[in-house]
């Protein structure tokens, strides 16, 4: 099996397009179908991510993209489709059923000069690549006193609300934000797939690209500037009263909450964080000292969970502007549940209004 | 004369029993040569010397047990290169020794550095020690309290279980500032303490100087102990002050002027014939600055706040009476800036409003000079050889006599008294 | 016409020639006759000679810091210098060695600096080397991860027509992970330019192959996974080199990947603070000191004239000087500057990284302070 890195040109292309499956992509980036679009037209966030994934195997030859099913059927999400068809079966490829080995591969490939982006197809799927996540694509960096540079990228779909059997649903950010050497980024719209992803391949260390499959269908235009540095989270929605910090999935749910908020007369901040590790304390800590009130949303299990890290780190850097505990909403510490029950389980608008009615209002003059 | 030591030879050896020597007293040594046998807990074990020389000593008879660390032999090295002292990752019985992966425990030093005890700050030790933690409702409330120097044992907190609420706090600044006060730049009365319900059961009653009281009382006890002051104080005939006035009010009713801001006037323009009285010591220096920012004292609910106008020199006096009404407005309600209170050069202080004439007012340190005016009443005044019924008001100047002499603050006093007696005299200086 | 293999064609394309261990120089020092492995020559028979001289006695330098208190655990490889230097003396320039925390002496015949190689088991940095600048992988505790590593790195340059081939070293032990077995499979699913050499020594510390696999040997992992697979003699030098260079040539014609197990035996403990006595016999040390590599060789050169008194003074005179640069290396102080502990993160240090590098020189300049 032999193959070329250079760019496959546009014209190279499948000979049957499926117009049924519209994939709409908007200017500035190309999509795997090699097709401009309108100006502002909306694209989903698969959408997104496929364009980002084109884009960034067009711009850069040693850009590999790699997992399970990916190749021929486009991923199980379609993320990926049409990618192999336009690059070739060198660039995109299916591999064995065996997490450890994608991950593993992929560490000796970035050794040997290439920047592969794999697929863990489930969240939960990606833990038997988790002792190569951690003890090795996180740390060899660090083992060869900077030598080795590893910039892969795992994409790992996570998170519930799609009535997803068991190991489905999973959130397992705070296993690789507490693992030194990994960046952990996390889109919650379209337009911040497409940047985030293209800046992640770009990017010189491994990253843990969280993909939140709920939103996976949600649609907005993407512009063709790149957004934010990777690094920095974003407000959202500005507000007065009370910062609403978010992440993934739930960053829709935070600015749905903060509108409901409004009519209870609450003028709520919705800050996305955007990157969980390493996290943009500026910008966070800057918010709640200007609104004295803090809430972090997320979906996994609130015990020793990612809040947790954010609760203590803005206690210690804004204590003395803090009208109230900083709270969180979360899922329970429960096993994620089963697709019937999931709703009683992940936080929604309501619970995070319920929270907001929480930070002691009643102390305002 | 390097001491090779018994090292640790792994799995937590405490000691080993000296089984054989392999080499004598006299003899040469080569690196890594096997010097002895040892038997630990396990199996006979060969040692090798890490440096090469002549052995002087033996440490131990064959069959005496030694412990890890202990000296086993001693050699007088060749080598400089060669591993001279006792290595030192050999440790003493008590630590585990090489585990499988690695050197295994280390005893714990003592402690590294010494530390030296943080000063707790005075002021946040409450005067009286609580006996238990306050349980108050949110951080930036508890340093609300603590800013203003209020002592949270002695609130009753309205919220649940007895926490404290802001509304408390609040309370509780705005009770202290409420307590009658001295004003400060007169000899006025001692801080009245209220007469205790049963007179019989006379308990007394404790306040504590805090926050702004506090701040106040040091400026005042630095001013008097470090300025030596005198006073020049004159009684001048306001009449024509007050007529003055009145006519300038009744020509624009919109834009008034106060008996204050006629004084300021004057005030200031004496500076400009006087500027040694608007100066301040530094070092060995007397400093005169270009400019006048004029502090005036105002009496508010929180205390004695002294607002300060910038470049009043460039003032009229309709402009000083909308200044010292917008400051006093502000004082009143807690909205100066700490800008707004700092950096005069000079001080005029109404104390007639107190209803009393004179007062040997303290100085407002740093600066070298407070001009101040009592209430104006009927005083039987002598106007072209006749006894008449005039408005008269005491002017009094205390000054800091390193700056000037007398003839300074005369001079200065008879102006401002000239001002204040013939306004519209005054006018050729203004 | 050709019709495609069957399953017997590819049973037969990837199982080890015979179930004896192939072997070029008998434990007696004598040849022994075989069509599969070719004898090196002579002077390639000296060279692994001369290396093995002084790979045993770096080897035992090694173990000898670990009681003076220099390293802090020296896992040796005393007996497997055949499979260390053999293996190694095999690659090319731009081939890429995969070592586990066992071969140290290959990585120094790799020509590694002493302080460099030895930088990990002092305690002084996790990997002392530059991978790139002598084509070694760090070497680290976990087992067979590093497989999936060579197997990637080896279908990185089969994309990149660069032509390297990785050889990733792994012992018995390591067969049993997942990882190992993940690795055979991508390799073969790739064909990726990659060998694998399992150096068996009987014992994975202590537990025995009989207890590890069921396996008829390690080297029929190959073929349930199509790749092709040799089992050799590892205490042969030379058939060591003629087998990973076959490999290694094979791969780099683009025909695939090499399993080859190789038999040997782990003459020290596991490391320096581990008690053999507890799970083997004297007997059976004894039994396998009788097929040592190095007198083999030794006996065999002598033989032929290509090895005498004179010249074995002289290797062994080398051995020593290296034995004490070895000590040199390690008598300094460490070279090691905490501030450091924080560079090498992520390619740029965080703000959150740099303050707390300010928080632990701050700390270690106030224990500079007491008298």
């Amino acid at each position: 099996m032999t193959g070329t890195l250079e760019e496959v040109p546009a014209q190279a292309g499948p000979t049957q397009i499926d117009t049924e499956r519209t994939v709409v992509h908007a200017p500035g980036i190309r999509s795997a179908l090699g097709v401009r679009s309108a100006q502002d037209e909306p694209v989903t966030m698969v959408g997104a991510l496929n364009a980002a994934l084109a884009d960034a195997l067009a711009a850069d030859p040693r850009v590999l993209v790699f997992g399970e099913d990916v190749g021929t059927l486009g991923g199980v999400f379609r993320v990926t489709d049409g990618l192999a068809a336009r690059f070739g079966e060198d660039r995109v490829f299916d591999t064995p059923l065996a997490e450890a080995g994608i991950v593993g591969t992929a560490i000796g490939m970035a050794m040997n000069g290439l920047v592969p982006v794999v697929e863990m197809q489930f969240d939960a799927f990606a833990y038997p690549a988790f002792e190569q996540i951690t003890s090795h694509l996180a740390k060899l960096r660090n083992r060869t006193r900077g030598q080795l540079s590893l910039p892969v990228v795992v994409r790992i779909p996570y998170g519930g609300g799609i009535g997803g059997v068991e190991h489905h649903s999973d959130a397992s950010e705070a296993y690789y934000v507490h693992t030194p050497g990994l960046r952990v980024v996390t889109p919650g719209s379209p337009a911040d797939a497409y940047h985030l992803l293209r800046q992640s391949i770009e990017c010189a260390d491994p990253v843990i690209f969280l993909e939140p499959k709920l939103r996976y269908w949600s649609k907005e235009p993407v512009p063709a500037e790149p957004g934010p540095a990777i690094d920095r989270a974003v407000i959202r929605r500005p507000g007065r009263d009370v910062t609403l910090i978010a992440y993934g999935a739930l960053v829709g749910t935070a600015v749905a909450a903060a509108a409901a908020a409004a009519d209870e007369g609450w003028d709520v901040e919705v800050v996305d964080l955007r990157s969980l590790s390493p996290f943009d304390d500026a910008t966070v800590a800057g918010s709640v000292r200007r609104t004295g009130r803090a809430l972090v949303v997320h979906e996994a299990a609130g015990f020793a969970g990612y809040g947790a890290e954010v609760a203590a780190r803005l206690t210690e850097q804004c204590f003395h502007y803090l009208e109230a505990p900083i709270l969180r909403v979360t899922g329970f510490d429960i096993p994620y549940p089963p697709p019937l029950l999931e709703r009683q389980h992940l936080p929604g608008v309501d619970r995070i209004l319920d929270a907001i009615a929480r930070l002691q209002w009643q102390d305002l003059a | 004369m390097p001491d090779f030591l018994l090292p640790d030879l792994g799995e937590g050896l405490t000691d080993a029993e000296l089984v054989a020597w392999h080499v004598r007293v006299g003899d040469h040594v080569a690196v890594d040569q096997v010097i002895a046998e040892v038997e630990t807990a396990k199996a006979a074990v060969e040692v090798p010397i890490p440096f090469a020389g002549t052995v002087t000593a033996v440490h131990a008879e064959p069959g005496t047990t030694l412990p890890v660390g202990s000296p086993l032999i001693t050699v007088t090295a060749d080598l400089p290169a060669a591993a001279r002292s006792a290595p030192a990752a050999v440790q003493p019985a008590q630590p585990s020794g090489n585990v499988l992966i690695g050197y295994g425990t280390r005893p714990v030093p003592r402690r590294a550095r010494a530390r030296r005890p943080s000063p707790v700050p005075a002021a946040g030790r409450p005067a009286v020690p609580s006996p238990a933690r306050v349980p108050v409702i949110s951080p930036i409330v508890r340093k609300l309290a603590r800013d203003a120097g209020v002592d949270l044992t002695r609130i009753a907190g309205t919220g649940p279980d007895g926490l404290v609420r802001r509304a408390d706090v609040d309370q509780a600044i705005a009770a202290l500032s409420s307590e009658p006060a001295a004003p400060p730049l007169t000899v006025g009365p001692p801080i009245s303490v209220p007469a205790p319900a049963h007179p019989q059961a006379a308990v007394a009653r404790r306040i504590p100087i805090r926050g702004i009281r506090r701040a106040t009382a040091e400026k005042l006890t630095r001013s008097r102990r470090e300025i030596p002051e005198a006073t020049v104080w004159v009684d001048a005939d306001a009449t024509g002050l007050l007529a003055a006035r009145a006519a300038l009010n009744a020509q624009a009713p919109e834009r008034p002027v106060s008996v204050l801001a006629l004084l300021a006037r004057f005030a200031v323009a004496g500076l400009r014939r006087w500027p040694e009285l608007n100066a301040h010591i530094q070092d060995d220096e007397i400093v005169i600055p270009a400019h006048v920012h004029l502090g005036f004292a105002a009496q508010t609910e929180r205390g004695l706040v002294v607002p300060v106008i910038r470049d009043a020199h460039l003032m009229s006096v309709r402009d000083l009476t909308a200044a010292l009404e917008q400051r006093t407005d502000a004082a009143r309600a807690g909205r100066l800036a700490p800008a707004e209170l700092t950096g005069g050069t000079f001080t005029v202080n109404n104390y007639g409003v107190f209803g009393v004439d004179g007062s040997a007012a303290i100085i407002n340190h740093p600066e070298v000079a407070i001009l101040g005016m009592g209430r104006i009443i009927d005083r039987p005044w002598v106007v072209d050889g006749q006894l008449a019924v005039r408005k008269v008001s005491e002017l009094t100047l205390a000054f800091d006599h390193r700056a000037c002499d007398g003839g300074t603050a005369g001079g200065y006093l008879r102006y401002v008294a000239d001002c204040v007696e013939s306004p519209l005299l005054a006018l050729g200086d203004l | 016409m050709t019709t495609s293999p069957t399953i017997q064609d590819r049973v037969d394309a990837a199982l080890p020639p015979s179930g004896d261990p192939l072997g070029l120089i008998g434990a007696d020092g004598h040849q022994r006759e075989t069509a599969l492995l070719h004898l090196p020559p002579d002077q390639v028979l000296r060279e692994l000679h001369r290396r093995m001289v002084i790979g045993r006695r770096l080897d035992t330098q090694a173990t000898a810091l670990t009681r003076q208190g220099r390293l802090a655990v020296y896992p040796s490889s005393r007996g497997q210098e055949a499979c260390q230097v053999g293996a190694v003396l095999a690659l090319r320039e731009q081939d890429w060695l995969f070592p586990t925390y066992r071969d140290t002496i290959a990585v120094l015949t790799r020509a590694v600096p002493p302080a460099e190689a030895l930088s990990l088991l002092r305690g002084e940095w996790h990997c002392g080397y530059d991978p790139h600048q002598y084509r070694v992988a760090p070497q680290c505790t976990p087992l067979a991860t590093s497989t999936l590593h060579a197997v990637g790195l080896a279908r990185a340059a089969q994309l990149k027509h660069t032509g390297e081939v990785a050889l990733v070293l792994a012992g018995d032990g390591a067969t049993s992970e997942g990882d190992m077995h993940e690795a055979l499979n991508f390799a073969g699913v790739w064909q990726a330019p990659v060998v694998f050499l399992v150096q068996n020594n009987g014992y994975a510390i202590s537990v025995p192959l009989a207890k590890q696999t069921a396996a008829p040997a390690l080297a029929y992992r190959g073929v349930g996974v199509g790749v092709r697979s040799l089992l050799i003699d590892g205490n042969d030098a030379a058939a060591v080199f003629a087998a990973v260079r076959d490999a290694v040539g094979h791969a780099a014609a683009g025909r695939g990947p090499t399993l080859i197990e190789a038999l040997t035996y782990r003459v020290e403990a596991h490391t320096n603070a581990d008690d053999a006595a507890r799970y083997r016999s004297d007997e059976e040390v004894r039994a396998w000191l009788a097929r040592d590599p190095i007198r083999r060789l030794e006996t065999y050169l002598r033989d032929r004239g290509l090895l005498d008194d004179a010249g074995l003074a002289a290797i062994g005179a080398q051995a020593e000087q290296l034995a004490a640069e070895v000590r040199e290396a390690m008598a300094g102080p460490p070279d090691q500057d905490p501030a450091e502990l924080f560079a090498h993160v992520y390619a740029e240090p965080t703000a959150a990284l740099a303050a707390q590098r300010d928080f632990l020189l701050a700390e270690i300049a106030a224990e500079g302070d007491t008298p």
